[in-house]
């Protein structure tokens, strides 16, 4: 049996660890963060600087001055020029916020159908969503490569919005939300003249919303971070991403870290404020498969 | 006008499992039926194919004179209180009273009175802006029902409402529903497996096992007159007492012996037997524990004393008679001093039934003899 003071021990020494690794998570960030203040010379100091002697936005300047695009291009409609990066800064959240949003409530209505509809081929279809999620990415890219050309998608935003809205993961996270909603309780509402989709709006998204939240911020990071994806669907220079985008300067600009630590910074931003607001529900998504098994 | 027929209904699931077997019923306008049984005999089953959430196999459901076996739950003009009260959790009280009226689109003035006076009859007006995880579980339970009530409908469905509560809470609920009863007047189908609820209850009770209706009466029936053994054991607590006897015809009488004593048949069960021309065979004799009375009589049946409750009012015996358990009930007041805090145990006792307070069963078919 663990004595009081054990436990006083044990509670210090897991908090020194959670500490030392919460440094070392932290640290990219920081070397990033500090960098992009940096001058180039600080940069590129044999020995580390720790912290800038003099905080510099040039890095930032030089950024926003690189390129030049519309903020925005709707059919023939183009909004004012902007430097590029901050179009590709509006390219990319654009794109996480559709394909968020697409994707949990495509993955919602799935996964309330898998766990509560009784269907002819359920329980196959849900065995198909379970292996789609172990395919890798590079196995369906080529048909998919395909499929967007065929539908004339291809170096379009949407190549890379329409693979994530089916996401597998999305389906299964929501099926397994969805399985904690007392049938009862939709009993209750057919009994009270719900349609379905009332119940489905009314009922069932505010008692699986925590489980929304976390396919909500999972969806963002994921579409966000899927630099492979964007790689192979986009090419045009006003239509990248924040990452494709650095990506490219860093093979023109290749010993100007400063930029890139900028753009990285700058990208990096978004995905740290999403994180934030959602983490009760990120956290929850994570933990869910260990209360609910 | 809200009568229910159910005729032939039956339900089989897929696989072939029957649940429910020629279920015949018909429920007059306002009557209070309940439906009791064990786990698994078939009665919520039979409930929500009423409500309309179970598709009925076989047979033909009227409610009124309309055939609604295909008629969706919301259009059968039904209301239904779960076992789980089935509340929903992110809506107030108001709102979950008001969902149903708000979705049949009555005016707001309308939906606002109805809620209140259910909320009243209820007693719940205080807790209106409350969301159902801040209420004790007899405070939802009444929301659900309100959530019922506020609907008006013919027929009200409840599937062990009660079950959830804690037995205090669960006396005064069901003193409630007398009293909801009176006030909102119409008809009522109650699921329990609690025999005391159906009791108190119910105008008419049916109990039902393994799919089966065993019988279908009056509290005072189904008590007076069980139609089987089952009946006979699953109404009443503790549970009726049986023993396996003769009865021999003789002449123009009946004789009835148990573990080789004789026990007098009252003149009604002799009349009875004689109707039905009953012939000399073995039997099966039930007799409940409140009937049972402590005698002194030279043939009366012996045993010992096993078990002695002290129940306050009563003493509750656990008797071992030749290797059978039975249990009586003895009124502290028929005590001697001496004995009124209950028995030793290994007492030798004797005991005999009352004339006409027995019963008398096949024991091939269970059925009772009368």
């Amino acid at each position: 049996m663990r004595t009081r003071k054990n436990k006083g021990a044990y509670y210090v020494v897991s908090l020194i660890i959670l500490i030392i690794l919460a440094l070392l998570f932290l640290f990219p960030l920081y070397w990033i963060v500090t960098g992009a203040f940096k001058t180039g010379a600080e940069i590129n100091s044999v020995t580390p600087v720790w912290w800038p002697t003099e905080w510099v936005t040039n890095n930032f300047e030089k950024l926003f001055s690189k390129r030049s695009a519309p903020l925005f291009e709707i059919g023939s409609l183009t909004g004012p020029v902007v430097p590029g990066a901050i179009r590709w800064l509006v390219n990319t959240v654009f794109m996480a916020v559709v394909a968020m949003v697409l994707t949990c409530i495509t993955a919602s209505m799935a996964g309330y159908a898998l766990a509560k509809k009784r269907f002819t081929g359920r329980h196959i279809l849900f065995t198909l969503i379970v292996c789609a999620m172990a395919l890798p990415k590079q196995v369906i890219l080529i048909p998919l490569i395909r499929e967007m050309s065929t539908l004339g998608l291809y170096d379009k935003i949407w190549a890379v919005i329409f693979p994530t809205v089916g996401w597998p993961f999305g389906v299964f996270l929501m099926k397994q939300f969805s399985e904690g909603v007392p049938g009862e309780i939709l009993e209750a509402a057919r009994i009270d003249g719900a349609s379905e989709a009332r119940t489905f709006s009314s009922i069932v998204v505010p008692i699986i919303k925590p489980g929304i939240g976390a396919l909500a911020i999972f969806t963002f990071i994921n579409s966000w971070n899927d630099y492979f994806m964007q790689l192979i669907m986009l090419s045009s220079s006003s239509k990248l991403t924040i990452s494709l985008g650095i990506a490219t300067m860093q093979a023109e600009n290749s010993t100007d870290f400063g930029i890139i630590m900028a753009g990285a910074a700058l990208a990096a931003l978004p995905i740290i404020i999403v994180f934030l607001i959602f983490q009760k529900y990120f956290t929850q998504g994570i933990t869910m498969g260990a209360v609910k098994g | 006008m809200a009568t229910l027929q159910l005729k032939n209904i039956k339900k089989i699931y897929e696989g072939g499992v029957e649940a429910v077997h020629s279920f015949n019923l018909d429920i007059a306008d306002k009557e209070f039926i309940v439906l009791v049984g064990p786990s698994g005999c078939g009665k919520s089953t039979t409930l929500r194919m009423i409500a309309g959430l179970e598709e009925i196999s076989e047979g033909e459901l009227y409610i009124g004179d309309k055939l609604v076996n295909e008629v969706e739950p919301k259009d059968r003009d039904i209301a239904m209180v779960f076992q789980s009260y089935a509340l929903y959790p992110y809506m107030t009280v108001y709102e979950n009273m008001s969902f149903a009226l708000k979705l049949r689109h009555l005016p707001k003035d309308e939906i606002d009175q109805r809620v209140r006076w259910a909320a009243e009859v209820l007693d719940i007006t205080k807790y209106l802006d409350r969301k159902p995880k801040a209420l004790s579980g007899g405070q939802r339970q009444r929301v659900a029902i309100g959530r019922a009530i506020v609907r008006e409908p013919k027929v009200f469905l409840m599937d062990e409402p009660l079950s959830n509560l804690d037995a205090k809470l669960r006396n005064q609920m069901r003193a409630e529903i007398i009293k909801l009863r009176k006030k909102v007047n119409t008809t009522f189908i109650y699921v329990t497996h609690d025999q005391t609820e159906a009791m108190t209850l119910g105008d008419r009770i049916v109990i039902m096992k393994d799919g089966w209706i065993m019988q279908i009466g009056t509290p005072q029936e189904v008590f007076d007159h069980p139609a089987n053994i089952f009946v006979a054991g699953f109404i009443g607590m503790p549970q009726m007492n049986f023993f396996d006897g003769e009865l021999a015809k003789n002449g123009e009488k009946y004789q009835l012996t148990v573990n080789g004593c004789p026990v007098e048949i009252g003149e009604s069960l002799q009349q009875a037997l004689k109707e039905k021309d009953v012939p000399s065979k073995k039997v099966i004799v039930g007799c409940r524990p409140e009937h049972i009375e402590l005698s002194s009589a030279d043939n009366a049946l012996k045993a010992t004393v096993d078990v002695s409750e002290m129940m306050g009012s009563e003493i509750h015996l656990h008797l071992n008679c030749e290797g059978k358990d039975i249990v009586i009930r003895v009124p502290s007041t028929k005590l001697s001093a001496e004995h009124r805090g209950g028995f030793e145990f290994g007492t030798d006792l004797k005991f005999a039934f009352p004339a006409d307070l027995i019963h008398l069963f096949d024991p091939e078919t269970e059925n009772n003899l009368i």
